[in-house]
């Protein structure tokens, strides 16, 4: 079965105690359905949700959009460059 | 040029690609590390990591967005990543116009939006811990 890769940056990478996870995936599963499988593996990010942002294949996403098999997820705390 | 490296940036390189006969201004602005202060404790350098290739595509956008509301004939940043030592360039743009009060505009615009839209974070190493900037989590307790 193809796997979706979910990638955590910053304060992120921290709570979830790593940088890269892959999960399972099937059609038609949401971001935010996605997000409630990571937040139940890496119960410490679900404090710091308020501040997070998602992007998939490298563009910003909204908890609706669907994740597909072979996508990949990003995980991002508030960004802070420069 | 849009571009995100791992080593110093020569600021005198990014400045001389802006210089053109048509342009009466090169607005530049050079961000640097801060060392801030707590009691007996201090920033010792900050660290920077980036999502790419969505960074350098954001890079790129912000130019985009420039160029379609001022008149500017060029367009560079350059943004480090890795450890960067106090008071040294962690960014660097610079934008080129026919006259000066585009480019300042469009200078202030890119930094701005590379604070909302570029994933690239910020981590301070203090001498006790480390803060993630803008996220305020961290080893610190102080």
């Amino acid at each position: 079965m193809q796997k979706v890769r979910v990638l955590f940056f910053g304060a992120a990478a921290d709570r979830a105690g790593t940088r890269e996870v892959e999960l399972p995936a099937g059609e038609g599963v949401t971001l935010g359905e996605l997000w409630a499988v990571l937040s139940r593996r890496h119960p410490d990010l679900s404090p710091i949700r308020e501040s997070l942002a998602f992007a998939i294949n490298g563009e910003y996403a909204s908890e609706e959009e669907p994740v597909r098999p072979g996508d990949e997820v990003a995980v991002l705390p508030p960004v802070s460059g420069g | 040029m849009f571009r995100i490296v791992e080593g110093p940036i020569d600021v005198g390189a990014v400045i001389r690609a802006a210089q053109r006969p048509d342009c009466g201004a090169i607005s530049v602005f050079v961000g640097t590390t801060r060392v801030d202060r707590s009691g007996e404790a201090s920033v010792r350098y900050l660290e920077y990591e980036a999502y790419r290739p969505m960074a350098d595509r954001k890079l790129e956008e912000i130019g985009e967005e420039i160029k379609r509301r001022w008149d500017v004939r060029h367009v560079s940043i350059v943004h480090r990543v890795g450890r960067v030592d106090p008071g040294e360039p962690s960014v660097v743009i610079a934008v080129a116009a026919p006259r000066r009060g585009q480019a300042f505009e469009a200078s202030r615009h890119a930094i701005e939006r590379i604070k909302q839209i570029v994933p690239i974070w910020k981590r301070e190493v203090w001498s006790d811990g480390y803060v993630w900037v803008g996220s305020q989590v961290g080893t610190r307790t102080g």
